[in-house]
């Protein structure tokens, strides 16, 4: 669907994304993640083509991204706003023509997205007149209208309360369902736990990480594994330290045991689990050890972060 | 980069047809030319007015003569008032009514000066004449009043007649006397028209030679300006709540501004369809029965420097629009350059006096300048432009706006994303060159 490829952009000698490369494949939700100033925005901006890369390559489909292409993408920035003294139904009618809709279209089209985000009958009303969270579901309608194949979304829960989050992540499934691509950029890791696919993550223009959510969450686990029980194992082969909180144990491993032969220690022992799990770390607490070692704050090198695998080689066929 | 027509114009219909609706657009319409004509009024009509008080003021003049020379002199002065001075007051008859023709002023003899300055202080005496013994040899005189009136010498003109009449008088005939005293009374003034004829120029034509080039000047400086102000204001309104960014996603930097250009040039174009269509039936007819026509040349002309104008400034003011933060900010960069475009106006005295002089000719040909100046020079009276300069200056004029509009196209698509940051003059510059 979207390929990135050893793309790099600077300012001022700066190189604000350096030879960044990834895939996001059809009908997936890709989470683009990274610190503030991490040149994420840059890099969204390069594939809207607001902003050329100084070298590299963008391919939509397999075409570099044009005038035809850019029609297939859907924007909705983090820094947004609306025409505030316009109509509801006349703002989106706008981006509708602009998308190439005929004002009818984007007028029938409008008010069948405003009906989804239940603000039907605010359709002719100004838009200064709407509160925030009314206008922030009519900024993302105006991503929605002309049905954009590859939708780029940047921080679309910021703001909302609980019901709009459940609605916003609804329509989002929806569009995914109905063959849409997402390509979405979080600081909210929770999100990215529950909807995304694939992730990648920049640090001062870097790649960083860069693969499935599972993977990079598995990757980046500590040598131990969860068990929760009733019983207490006894004394395991390959086992360091026993962590307890009431049911729950965290074997922490030595370095040559793998986490199949404690299972299987536990198994011989007669020991009934409820379960037995990998002592991966939340996505947030990865982002956080990730971009402090780029830093060079955890003993990491200070100079520029590397990826932690070959995401090029992984991510092209 | 190529223009998707279709972007282009859905822009252009919003920015037409949002600016249109507001009530702001229909304030302006209404309220600027009868601002100007409410202003035009009141200065047309001050001169006639000025006079008229200087007259009403000059009740009783006190003499103090010791050169003997006025001690049969006529005891009162009347001065009789056109009333034509004024095109507009004679079109209303009430200000024509109102307004008195004649004035009489009364002449009090005093024996010495104190006792004469003593009745001016006390009121009895408008104003004081010291006529000195050695008057005829020397031609000194010496004239007191509580004020005096900046704006109008009517009342020194009467004090002189009565001097120069009553000199003569007994020694001329009546007629000649009045004649001293008035010597061009009513004097008849011919000059060389546009057409090689020499026509009478009397106070409502030398009012109108002044106004029309005024107004066409005006007219056009004021499309230009409101175009370049909705324009400034409307990427400043954009780029400040940051709609910008997902608008960039469907249409490009390009095909943004091309629209806005078109859509409030459009609303521009409207402007003066409106005003001149308004103006030709409100005062054709009186122009018609003054004589003055508009050649459809000007018409032709002043359309050309209208969008040359227009998309002159309005790059300029896109430009601004997209590299400041908001619209307070965006103003106080756009002010310079309106003030440039009136600059001609400044100087309206010595363009309409001397339409063919170098500062004149520069002037419209300095392509900031080139609109209004070249405008002024062209409907001035008695004022022939040579065609090599007409040309000249819409070349020079052409040329300036393709640079203004390439310019402003690579600063505006750089700068539409800038936020939090005014950029430096070499940073521009810079983005003017390469983009």
């Amino acid at each position: 669907m979207l390929r990135v490829q050893d793309v790099t952009k600077s300012y001022g000698g700066r190189a604000v994304v350096n030879r960044v490369s990834f895939d996001v494949h059809p009908g997936e939700v890709f989470a683009l993640l990274g610190p503030n100033g991490a040149g994420k925005t840059t890099l969204i901006r390069m594939i809207t083509d607001i902003l050329r890369p100084d070298t590299g390559t963008i391919l939509l489909d397999d075409r570099p991204i044009d005038e035809k292409t850019r029609h297939s993408i859907a924007y909705l920035p983090e820094e947004r706003g609306l025409y505030r003294r316009s109509r509801v139904i006349d703002v989106l009618a706008y981006y509708g023509q602009l998308k190439g809709l005929t004002l009818r279209a984007a007028r029938d089209a409008a008010r069948s997205l405003l009906g989804r985000v239940e603000l039907g009958e605010w359709a002719d009303k100004q838009v200064q007149a709407l509160s925030k969270g009314m206008q922030q579901k009519v900024q993302l309608c105006t991503a929605l209208i002309g049905t954009p194949r590859l939708l780029i979304l940047d921080e679309p829960f910021s703001g909302l309360d609980p019901l709009n989050v459940q609605l916003f992540e609804e329509i989002l499934h929806e569009r995914r369902a109905a063959g849409a691509t997402v390509l979405l950029s979080t600081h909210q890791m929770n999100k990215v736990e529950e909807v995304c696919d694939r992730a990648l993550m920049l640090n001062r223009g870097h790649m960083v990480l860069y693969g499935t959510v599972h993977e990079i969450r598995r990757r980046h686990a500590d040598h131990a594994v969860m068990v929760r029980t009733e019983q207490t194992p006894g004394s395991l082969p390959g086992v360091m330290a026993v962590e307890r909180a009431n049911h729950d144990f965290k074997l922490t491993l030595e370095a040559n045991t793998t986490p199949e032969s404690v299972l299987h220690a536990l198994l011989e022992q007669g020991v009934r689990l409820e379960s037995f799990a990998l002592a991966t770390l939340p996505l947030e607490d990865i982002f956080v050890k990730v971009v402090r070692e780029g830093l060079g704050l955890d003993g990491g090198s200070s100079g520029p972060p590397t990826v932690d695998e070959s995401p090029v080689a992984r991510a092209r066929p | 980069m190529r223009l998707s027509g279709a972007r282009v114009r859905t822009v252009a219909r919003r920015e037409f047809l949002t600016t249109v609706r507001r009530k702001a657009f229909l304030f302006m319409l209404v309220g600027t030319p009868a601002y100007f004509a409410f202003v035009m009024s009141l200065s047309a009509g001050t001169g006639a007015r000025e006079r008229a008080e200087a007259l009403k003021e000059l009740a009783v003049l006190g003499v103090v003569d010791s050169s003997g020379l006025y001690t049969h002199a006529a005891r009162e002065i009347r001065t009789e008032l056109g009333a034509d001075e004024n095109p507009f007051a004679r079109r209303t008859p009430a200000a024509a009514s109102s307004a008195p023709s004649s004035f009489r002023t009364r002449i009090h003899f005093f024996s010495d000066q104190a006792t004469a300055e003593a009745a001016l202080r006390a009121g009895r005496a408008s104003q004081v004449l010291v006529i000195p013994a050695d008057y005829l040899e020397r031609g000194n005189v010496r004239r007191y009043a509580r004020k005096s009136n900046m704006f109008s010498g009517a009342d020194r003109r009467a004090v002189s007649g009565w001097l120069a009449g009553n000199l003569v008088a007994g020694r001329v005939g009546d007629e000649v006397a009045a004649r001293v005293a008035r010597p061009a009374e009513k004097e008849s003034f011919f000059t060389l028209s546009k057409q090689g004829r020499f026509e009478l120029k009397d106070d409502r034509r030398e009012i109108v030679d002044f106004l029309l080039p005024f107004a066409f000047a005006m007219l056009l400086g004021l499309c230009i300006m409101i175009g370049g102000q909705y324009l400034l204001q409307g990427v400043a309104e954009e780029k400040e709540s940051r709609i910008l960014e997902s608008l960039l996603c469907t249409v490009s930097a390009e095909e943004l501004m091309a629209g806005k250009l078109f859509g409030l040039g459009a609303v521009g174009l409207l402007v003066v369809a409106i005003w001149v269509g308004t103006g030709a039936f409100a005062a054709g007819p009186a122009f018609l029965l003054m004589g003055v026509t508009i050649p459809v040349a000007w018409i032709a002309i002043g359309l050309g420097y209208f969008v040359l104008g227009y998309l002159f400034y309005g790059s300029i003011m896109t430009g601004i629009g997209a590299m400041t933060n908001n619209m307070r900010e965006a103003q106080q960069f756009a002010v310079w350059f309106s003030f440039a475009n009136f600059v001609p106006f400044i100087l309206i005295t010595k363009i309409l006096g001397h339409p063919s002089s170098a500062l004149a000719t520069g002037l419209s040909l300095f392509p900031p300048t080139a609109a209004t100046a070249m405008i002024l020079r062209l409907t001035a009276p008695s004022s022939v432009v040579p065609a090599w300069q007409l040309a000249l200056s819409l070349a020079l004029l052409a040329g300036a706006t393709w640079l203004a509009l390439v310019g402003s196209a690579r600063v505006f698509r750089v700068a539409l994303l800038l936020y939090g940051k005014t950029p430096s003059l070499p940073e521009i510059l810079r983005w003017a060159r390469q983009g």
